[in-house]
């Protein structure tokens, strides 16, 4: 009983903590509170897909940033040959990257399911490779982007000026956290999907269909990269191996707020997003920033390893 | 029968030594490749065996040749002893890497080393002075002044220190604590295995490995750089050849070496954007059919007609 | 004398109480017998004792040393051997090899002598044709070759984890005189067994567990007849 009022204590800490960082940071840099907190959603937008599939599938999929990427380049592509908005081809990319996704999973990902972790590791590496090489083969490294007017619209308070456009993915990490929060809980779908996640045998038992609540969930997290690299591709410039890092990253998130933390992976965004942003505030070290999931990632394992009363 | 086998490993040795005698540069060139791909597959494999992956192959190269170049540069060290250090570095980085992330082992401690090249990138980038940054740094001269044949012996030296590692993991005890270990942690445990040090252990030896070989790549080519020397090559292809050729064996990651050294240049003439493919596509596909690779498989068969 | 001792031991699994402060001794030249209904945390027990678990609460003791923050290592080293309930032989090694990894690492020989160690061992638990692949063996041998496994470490205190389960009945009276003889070397046995025929004839005392708790302690026949033990396995079959 001790320990659970412990573990609830962390995570209210964790919570407490980042909101005292944003308020500091709110008075001392507030474009860093401002663009952290947009850079966080995205990573969020991008780490919540990934959580899904490692909660509910068990499986940790390596090509998870190299789905976006494909994402990013199906908008930019959809634009250059039909005019369509990239922030409308979220619709299109949803469709068919739903598609990708059961074909994905049909054809590949079903048969490491029961296989160790290695194999999946191994697997899903040479997917991500597979997918990175192939669109440096069809649209070589140099980096695309298109120009949109909306994306450079920006806002003034007081003094100082921000960008406003990024709050369209704060706007994507609510809907996207508050969606599959109301689907996992409210939906029987989900509750299904929730019960095979914690444990799949006693889920068939109670008669509920695995494999397919399996091929749904991984569609789904597909189908949701597609469309986030959509977004993405408005704001960024994309090339083959955009995706890798944020594939890092993610996990990163996952491994801070813990595997099916749905909601700490926004609190863990937040931290990243904000500490990411403050370094690079700072003209002689912005270089460093990329660094900082690292430190995280670590920090957070020997902490884990330190927790584990089970040896 | 055994002197029969020592004077068969003679022979080969003589013949593997005076091979420049009567191989072209540009073999030779191909086979210095070859050698350097075998010493990174034999090393990945090693940890292999005891159920860790590693994706920082790429990673603890690139620190190799950079210390190497940077203890040579900076400190006058001579080049054949500067490769030492840098399989120090490498050794050093992964004892720290080890301490703080093996206890967690599996896709933690794969997706940490996934990062470490991406991680050093960054760090060298913004080093500058030091490190030589973007462009990255050029030496004045490649180690022993560009000679082919003496580049040669280097590499083969490196690759023959290779086997004999992995022979030594295969022949010890270190072979049934891996295998305990890689099958059961709990049983491995039980029977009075440490397994945090063994795991440590066998993760510091081979990036010893990998960060040596990073450093004679340095050194003959004379050039680092960040994208160069930590370039995704140098995780991609050692595990392609691993697995193609058959994990858990000394000859298995040196026959996919060979085969696929050799496949390599002559992608790189076709294909020069994406080559790369292949190997991911033989990654995949050895996963989902040939787990064992080659020589497992064909081992396999063996036992089965020996049995049948 | 007492080789092992546990002082209120205690094992949480987040709220889940698996072992509730169990305190128990066990002596020298004693078979030990450890029984109770399924879950009722015997398993708990071994892993706890062995290293697999730290304790929540509680204190153990080996040979007067107090063990309880050892790792599973250090304390199989010491003399704690166990075998385990769903037996997963060692893939990529051959049966003696299997064998060779408790002498190499519990004892730690040398290759040699560890080899000549397990195939006395072997021979102790009359196993035969020990080089080949693990493959093809019959649930006795594979059972055999676990016990070997744990004996090969030289343990002091060996925790036999259901070794009779899916044995026939000579079967198990082969595996009973088996016990006897490990006994006759001077190991402290420990059984945790779910067929009553073997506690009742191999074991000195026996120790019953339900819900994580002892609820009963003595010889066989006290404890068989005693109301609370029978309500505590009726209440299983139930």
């Amino acid at each position: 009983m001790s320990l659970l009022s412990k573990l609830k204590q962390k995570s209210y800490q964790i919570a407490i903590i980042s909101v005292v960082l944003a308020i500091i940071l709110g008075f001392w840099k507030p474009h860093v509170l401002i663009e952290g907190i947009q850079r966080a959603c995205l990573y969020a937008v991008i780490a919540l897909p990934m959580a899904l599939i490692l909660g509910i599938v068990g499986i940790i999929n390596l090509a998870h940033g190299d789905f976006m990427m494909l994402g990013a380049y199906f908008a930019y592509f959809l634009n250059v040959y039909t005019g369509m908005d990239p922030l409308l081809a979220i619709f299109p990319a949803l469709f068919a990257f739903f598609l990708i996704g059961i074909v994905s999973y049909k054809a590949i990902i079903k048969y490491v399911l029961g296989a160790p972790e290695l194999n999946q590791l191994l697997l899903t590496f040479g997917l991500a490779m597979i997918m990175e090489q192939l669109a440096n083969l069809f649209w070589t490294s140099r980096p695309i982007k298109l120009s949109l007017n909306y994306v450079s619209s920006s806002a003034t308070i007081g003094s100082f000026t921000f960008g406003t456009y990024e709050f369209v993915y704060i706007g994507a990490a609510i809907i996207v956290l508050a969606g599959l929060l109301l689907f996992l809980k409210r939906t029987s779908t989900g509750q299904a999907a929730l019960a095979v996640g914690q444990n799949p045998r006693g889920a068939k038992l109670v008669g509920i269909h695995v494999d397919r609540t399996y091929l749904l969930i991984f569609s789904l997290s597909i189908a949701l990269v597609g469309a986030i690299g959509a977004i993405f591709m408005t704001r960024h410039s994309i090339f083959p191996l955009v995706g890798a890092p944020f594939t890092m990253k993610s996990f990163c998130l996952i491994a801070m707020a813990g595997i099916g933390n749905l909601l700490g992976i926004l609190w863990c965004s937040l931290i990243l997003g904000l500490a990411e942003n403050f370094v690079l505030s700072f003209r002689g070290y912005a270089g460093w920033a990329d660094i900082l999931f690292f430190a995280l990632i670590v920090l957070v394992i020997m902490i884990r390893s330190r927790q584990r009363q089970v040896k | 029968m055994r002197i029969s086998r020592y004077l068969l490993y003679i022979v080969i040795l003589i013949f593997l030594l005076t091979l420049p005698i009567y191989t072209g540069v540009y073999l030779l060139n191909v086979i210095d490749i070859i050698l350097i791909y075998i010493a990174l597959a034999l090393s990945w494999d090693m940890l292999l065996r005891s159920g860790q992956i590693s994706f920082g192959i790429a990673g603890l190269f690139g620190v190799g040749g950079y210390a190497a170049v940077l203890f040579h540069l900076k400190l006058g060290i001579s080049p054949l002893i500067s490769i030492l250090m840098g399989g120090l570095a490498a050794a050093v980085l992964a004892w720290l890497v080890g301490m703080a992330v093996l206890q967690l082992r599996g896709m933690y401690f794969a997706i940490v080393t996934l990062a470490l090249a991406e991680i050093f990138r960054v760090i060298i980038r913004n080093l500058p002075d030091l490190t030589g940054g973007p462009e990255g740094t050029v030496l004045s001269s490649a180690i022993f002044a560009g000679s082919s044949t003496r580049t040669y012996w280097l590499v083969l030296a490196g690759a023959i220190v290779s086997i004999i590692a992995s022979e030594f993991f295969r022949r010890t005890r270190i072979h049934f604590a891996i295998t305990s270990i890689r099958n059961d942690e709990i049983v491995a445990r039980s029977s009075g295995i440490d397994v945090f040090k063994y795991l440590v252990f066998i993760f510091v030896i081979t990036s010893a490995i990998q960060g040596m070989t990073g450093g004679a790549y340095a050194h003959i080519y004379g050039f680092v750089s960040p994208e160069g020397s930590f370039s995704v090559d140098f995780t991609l292809l050692p595990i392609a050849m691993a697995l193609l050729g058959g994990m858990h064996l000394t000859w298995g990651p040196v026959l996919g070496a060979v085969l696929l050294g050799a496949v390599s240049e002559l992608l790189k003439l076709y294909i020069p954007y994406g080559h790369l493919l292949v190997y991911g596509v033989i990654i995949v596909i050895t996963i989902l059919f040939f787990p064992q690779g080659i020589l497992g498989t064909l081992g396999q068969r063996l036992k089965k007609t020996d049995t049948g | 004398m007492v080789v092992l001792k546990t002082e209120n031991l205690s094992r949480y699994f987040g709220g889940l109480m698996a072992l509730n402060r169990v305190s128990m001794e066990f002596r020298k030249d004693e078979i030990l017998g450890i029984i109770g209904p399924n879950g009722a945390g015997k398993t708990t027990f071994i892993n706890v004792v062995a290293g697999i678990y730290l304790p929540t609460e509680g204190k153990i003791f080996f040979n007067g040393r107090q063990i309880s923050d050892l790792p599973a290592h250090k304390r199989c080293r010491l003399g704690i051997g166990r075998t385990f309930q769903l037996v997963r032989p060692l893939q990529g090694l051959s049966l003696l090899e299997n064998v060779m990894v408790g002498a190499l690492f519990g004892n730690g020989l040398r290759q040699r002598e560890a080899r000549k160690k397990a195939e006395e061992w072997c021979e102790f638990l009359e196993l035969s044709d020990i080089t080949r692949d693990i493959t093809r063996m019959t649930a006795l041998e594979v059972k055999k070759m676990e016990i070997a496994h744990a004996l090969a470490a030289e343990p002091k205190l060996l925790f036999l984890d259901e070794v009779m389960a899916g044995l026939n009945s000579d079967e198990t009276k082969e595996m009973i005189d088996l016990v006897r003889k490990i006994h006759s070397r001077g190991i402290v046995i420990g059984i945790v067994e779910h067929v009553m025929r073997v506690i009742r004839e191999l074991t000195d005392r026996v120790v019953v567990l339900d819900w994580g708790e002892i609820i009963a302690q003595g010889p066989y026949e006290e404890v068989s007849n005693d109301p609370k033990v029978i309500a505590a396995y009726l209440g299983e079959e139930a």
